[in-house]
This record gives structure tokens, sequence and C-alpha cells, in this order.
């Protein structure tokens, strides 16, 4: 008897306990309100000087602002470092939209600027940045402004750049690639000449970089027609690059390795790995993570089909989140970010960021505070400049971007496995039209 | 007489309700809140229109998430995962633990406590920590693990596709070990010493004492670690969570958990999300019943 009820009270504590691990994952998001309720209160002080809360990871934003806080006394952020977007950053920033308490300012880079502004976590800020929108490119103001409204405020526009380690190419007589076809027969010679070396790597964690380079290839993954969205993960220009680095990784030509990955970060140290296709702002994260290659990195133009074309990769904005009150200051705060020569020049003289700034205007700026000391005097920033006016305007981004990328990282995970990169492009294209249409979201 | 009786149990009562209380209400905030709410969240589904932007909705699905995360081969595959892991987990680490606290015990053992100690370490390391150390230590050019496996001319890669598996098992058995080794021991403190005395003296040597004397002992204890840590297995998040960021072909839901964790945090569908917990639970629930009366009915037979 005492046994029997010795058993049932272990079932008891067995089911409780399985339940209370399972909901606390459930009901996280409630922890949150505490920590974020202590921020914005000091805002509404009767020496009306406001308080900005401010969200971001993108590099050299202490020192931005520390500036601004230092030429605004009347605004004032409290900046908070989250980990990068994809690292976690979006999913704290949506439950924090959720739960109420997000800060005023949110980072979000183009690709999941969709995801917010479909969540409803960000302002409609149309009628008040309508005057800034002269100061980017086109193919810049149609990735924030979705549905005829405008959303976010750009900072960089992230053209992409082939990034090589100048000694190992002169010293093995390496010839810098100009098409995708060159840079196959240079990846072949750089695995000849150093049977451990590669010329760069597939990410399988990061579906961006295959975004970008189907854009540059001409693709276009997602468009809309009307209030109907096509979904294109297939198309010819799409599965012809995804073929192109199939065959790289099956040949092992490139390494297969998560994006700023431990593995990564040590293969670029060691010179197993002498190439990155990257984005301008790859710039910055070699400068900060490999500090001894100094002076053994070079920046070429992004490789191409044959015709002169370029595509974005990444690249931030700034948005309001949806409950904020304070949403003037907060655009004061976003415009002196992204459009102001003392915005630009803090950020870059950072020395750790080498943003190409949305703001055409802020160029040279940026291209002036950029110490490029580390690419041996090489002037990096006309050649982006090069490479964003061949940014092709056709692209968009989808509106569940997070999860597209996710289909696409769990299938680019079974590349080791029997799985190939148009099979995960497949994928993706079904399981994005079902979750859409799940959603109710219109696809033609 | 009769008054002061009366009194007394009430006051009984007062003081039972006063010390209860605390417990009750902890309960009914951290678990039955919660659950419910959960439940809650599983019943509805947020829908949009046109492109997407024009804001969401939120509708009634009734048990429309319940049958999505069912029909749902990534949720399944989860608990496919879950069961490959346990056939290999459970059995290297309560045979480990349980070899290293019959040898702590035997009369041959010398520094006991430091080795109670130092086992259970790992332990104090929070999972998190511990499953960040050893993607390090999984990672070729970094490892000296690696370093010295490969200065003995092996080469085994912990972060392919087929190791993924073998990966996380090892560095839960690292961090569970020397907790149930401790449990273990614990138990056959408990056994009473003219037990093993009579064993002795009929001949029975240390290893033989062990496998027919102090085992079917501690039985109880060695069921009720295996319980917790089937439990424990369905929660598994941590450790797959952190070496997905390693080695990709630990998807984003190669675990029920990280379904329900992708399901919110990536897909932003909390209703699935819900549903996909909830039948977490269940399954957990069901099962501790299952393996519970399982091992009370080889109790009494």
């Amino acid at each position: 008897m005492q046994r029997t009820s010795i058993r049932l009270g272990t079932a008891l504590v067995g089911i409780v306990t399985a339940l209370s691990l399972v909901t606390a994952c459930g009901g996280g998001d409630g922890d949150k309100k505490k920590d974020a309720g202590a921020g914005p209160a000091a805002g509404g002080g009767p020496a009306q000087k406001q308080e900005l809360s401010f969200w971001s990871w993108t590099k050299g934003t202490q020192e931005v602002v520390d500036a601004f806080n230092k030429s605004h006394p009347d605004i004032q952020v409290k900046y908070e470092q989250i980990p990068s977007g994809n690292a976690g950053g979006y999913a704290k920033m949506s439950n924090a939209v959720k739960a109420g308490n997000a800060p005023d300012v949110l980072t979000i880079e183009y690709p999941q600027l969709p995801d917010f502004v479909s969540q409803g976590a960000v302002q409609d800020i149309t009628s008040k940045v309508s005057g800034l929108k002269s100061k980017f490119p086109a193919s810049v103001n149609k990735l924030t402004e979705l549905g005829g409204k405008t959303w976010a405020v750009p900072l960089d526009a992230a053209p992409m750049a082939l990034y090589y380690r100048k000694d190992f190419f002169t010293d093995h007589n390496i010839a810098v690639p100009k098409t995708w076809d060159e840079y196959r027969a240079a990846a072949e010679q750089v695995k000849k000449a150093d049977p451990n070396a590669r010329i760069g790597t597939f990410y399988p964690d990061d579906p961006s970089t295959m975004a970008g380079l189907t854009w540059q290839a001409g693709g276009a993954w997602f468009g809309t027609e009307g209030e109907s969205w096509k979904v294109s993960l297939t198309d010819p220009n799409s599965r012809k690059v995804g073929e192109y680095w199939n065959k790289l990784v099956s040949d092992d030509l490139v390494r297969v390795q998560p994006s700023f990955s431990q593995q990564w970060n040590a293969d670029l140290k060691s010179g197993g790995t002498v190439g990155i296709v990257g984005a301008s702002w790859s710039a910055g994260v070699l400068k900060s993570s490999q500090p001894d290659l100094a002076g053994k990195w070079a920046v070429a133009p992004l490789p191409d089909w044959g015709t002169p074309a370029n595509a974005m990769l990444g690249g931030s904005t700034f948005a309001v989140s949806k409950d904020s009150k304070k949403s003037k200051a907060a655009l004061t705060f976003i415009e002196w970010m992204t459009t102001t020569k003392e915005g630009i020049s803090a950020r870059i003289a950072s020395g750790t960021s080498s943003a190409y700034p949305a703001a055409t205007e802020l160029v040279p700026t940026a291209s002036q505070f950029f110490d490029t000391g580390y690419f041996g005097k090489q002037d990096i920033y006309p050649l982006f400049t090069d490479a964003a006016g061949k940014v092709g305007a056709g692209w968009t981004w989808g509106p569940s971007m997070t999860q597209t990328n996710t289909i696409l990282k769990d299938q680019f995970g079974k590349l080791s496995s029997g799985g190939t990169i148009v099979g995960a492009l497949e994928e993706a294209q079904k399981t994005t039209v079902e979750e859409l249409k799940k959603r109710g979201i219109s696809v033609k | 007489m009769n008054t002061s009786l009366r009194a007394g149990r009430r006051r009984r009562k007062t003081t039972a309700a006063l010390f209860l209380t605390p417990f009750y209400v902890l309960f009914i905030a951290t678990m039955i809140v919660p659950i419910g709410y959960a439940i809650w969240l599983s019943l509805f589904t947020e829908k949009t229109s046109g492109l997407g932007f024009g804001g969401t909705r939120r509708v009634f699905t009734g048990l429309g998430n319940y049958a999505d995360a069912l029909g749902d081969d990534k949720f399944r595959d989860g608990f496919i995962a879950i069961g490959l892991y346990c056939l290999l987990y459970i059995p290297i680490m309560v045979g480990a633990a349980l070899v290293l606290a019959l040898l702590l015990d035997s009369a041959l053992a010398r520094a006991r406590r430091f080795f109670q100690l130092a086992l259970f370490l790992p332990h104090a390391v929070p999972g998190i920590i511990a499953a960040l150390i050893w993607v390090y230590l999984y990672t070729p050019g970094l490892s000296p693990i690696i370093d010295l496996l490969e200065s003995g001319g092996l080469h085994w890669d912990f972060l392919a596709s087929d190791t993924a598996l073998f990966s996380i098992v090892n560095i839960a058995t690292w961090e569970w070990i020397g907790y149930n080794m401790i449990i273990f021991y614990a138990a056959l403190q408990a056994i009473p010493r003219e037990v093993v005395e009579a064993a002795t003296v009929d001949g029975a040597g240390p290893v033989r004492i062990a496998v027919s004397v102090k085992i079917p002992m501690i039985r109880a204890a060695v069921a009720m670690t295996m319980l917790f840590t089937i439990i424990g297995s369905l929660q598994l998040f941590t450790e797959p969570s952190i070496l997905s960021d390693a080695n990709p072909a630990v998807g984003s839901s190669w675990t029920p958990n990280m379904y329900a964790y992708s399901a919110a945090f990536r897909a932003n569908d909390f209703g699935l999300a819900a549903a996909a917990s909830v039948l977490l639970a269940v399954f957990a629930a069901a099962l501790s019943f299952g393996v519970t009366r399982l091992s009370s009915g080889r109790r009494t037979a």
C-alpha cells in the first residue's frame, strides 16, 4: 500500500516536472517585462529631457550613441548591445514587442524588415521621413517601402565584394577572378598550391549569401503582383547559382562552415581560408576579428556571370517600435545616425565599422574616416561605390524571410549527407508557399 | 475539555493552512497559470491578408494547431531523434554512473571525498556554458582533444552530420554522470552493512556482491533516475541548440522543444509553439505514468 503511494507520488512528481519544464519555454517572454520596464520610466520628467532606448549590434554603435548624446542634451539615448539578428537578436526584439516593452529604436536588416512589418512590430513612418527619401538610391528605398508605406530608415547599402589574401594569391601566381568561371578555376589553383587551403566558404547557416548571389545573377526569390506575392526560389537563375555552389562544395573546393563560427575564424587565422565572398561591412569584420592579418588582405569586385552586376548582402535599417511614444525623438536620432556627417563619421572612426552609407552623399565622409591600413592602404570605398552602382533593382525580400531562411538552413545542413542546394531551394519554395497561405497571405 | 479539543483542532487547521498556502500560491502562479495560458494560446492562430502588411488578427482554430504539429514531419522527427538519443545516452550515462558509484562504495576506494566532488563538479557548470566549452573542444584547429587524437593518428570529426548525436550524448553524459552517481552512492550507503558482511562470509567476491546484492537493493533509485533521465531527455534543448551553431546538421527543430522554440521565435507562430509544448507535456506525462506502472508492476511480481 505504502509502496504504491510512493510510486504514484513519483509519477506525479514526474508529470509536474515535465509540465513545468515544457511551459517554462512557452512562458519565457513574460520574464522580460520587469527589466525593460525600468528604462523608459525616466523619460517623461519635467526637465523635458527625453530618454530613448535603442537595441543594436552593428559595429561602432557605442561611439555613435556617445557622440549623439554629447551633441543632443535634450535627447539621451540608452544603448543596449544585443546579439546580432540571426544569433537571437530578432527573437529578442519580437518578444519584447509582443510583451509591450520593446525599445524605441530597433535595428532590422533588410531581409527581416517585412517580417517585422507583417507582425505589426514597427510604426508606419511614411509621412515623417518623406524628406529623407531623396538621399537614398531607389534600390534601397524599395527595400524599406512595403505595401506602399515606409517603415524604416536605411543605414548602409552593403554591396557585395570579394576579399582575398593578397600575399597568397601573389605568391602562387593566382589571378584575382573576375567571373564565376574564373573563380572556380582560382579555387582549383588555390587547392593545388596548398592542399590545406580553400578559396572560400559556403555558409550552410546563412542563406543570405546565397540570396545575394542569386540577386546578382538576376534572380528574384520574391516579388509582388498587385496584392499577391510571387515566390520563385527555384527560377532558372536561382538554380544556376545553387548548382554552381553545389559543385564547388561537392568537389571540395570551398569549405562548409557556419558563418562567423569558431571554425571559420580559426581557418582564416591559420591561412586555411584565403578568401571571403562578403559585403562592404566584411572589411570591418575582418579588421576586428583578424587583427594579426593586417596588410595581407585586399578587396576586389565580386566576380560576375559575364555582365557587370552586383547585389546587397545584409545591410541594416532602423525602425521605431510599435508602442514607442517618442517617435519624434526616435526619428531625430535615426536621421542623425544615418544621414549626417557626424553620425557616419562617428561610426567609421570607431575603427570597427566599414559600413557603406545608404545616403550616397556621405560615402566620401565614410571613405575619409576609414583607416585603410589593414588593407595595405587600398582605397576600398571607391570599389564599393562602383559595386553599389551595379546593384540590380529587381529584388524584394519575402514576407517571412526568417522562416524561409530557417527552412533553407535546415536543408543546407543536409549537404554533407546527400542533400543538394537546389533540393533545399525546392523544399523552401514548397514550404514557404504553404506557410504564407496558412497565414492568409495571398500567393500567386 | 471538548471545546479545548475543538480549538486545538482549529488551531492545527490554521497552522496547516498557513504552511500550505505559500506552496499553493506558488504552485498556481508558476504551474497552473502558465499551463492554462499555453493551452489557451494553442487554440488561436494569427491571420493576415493580401501582402501581409495590413496587420494581423487573432482567429480561434480549435485543435487546428495540434493537427498542424502532429502532421508536421519535423515535429515527429524530433521524437525519433530523442528516441535515438535515449537509446545511446541512458545505457552509457546510467551504466557509467552506477559503475562509478559501486567503485566509490567498494572497500577498495581511496580518496572518496575527492572523487565524489571531482565527478560532481561538471554538474555545477550551467548547461549553456558546458555546451559552449564542448563546442570549443569539438572545433578542429582549436581543440586540444582533436590535436591529441590526430597526434595519435586518429581522425574524428565531432561536427560531422553522422557524429552529431554522439557529440550531444557526450556533453549530456559529462554533465549528468556525477549527479546520478551521487544518487546511487547515497542509496548504496543506505544498504545495511550486515547484508554485505553476510554475503562476504558466504564467500561472495566484490563483483558478485555488487551484481547480486548491491544493485538489486538500489533498484528503486536506478528506476527513478531512469524516469527522470527520460523526462529530462524529452526536454533536450540547450546542448543541441548551442551545437547547431557549429554543426549545421543539427537543424532548427532537432528536438520537439527546439521545434516549439523555432515556431515561436523564428516563425512567430505562438499558437503552434504552444500546441507543440502541450503535446510534449502530455507525451511526457503519459510516458512517466507508463514507466512507473511498469516498474511497480515488476516489483509486485
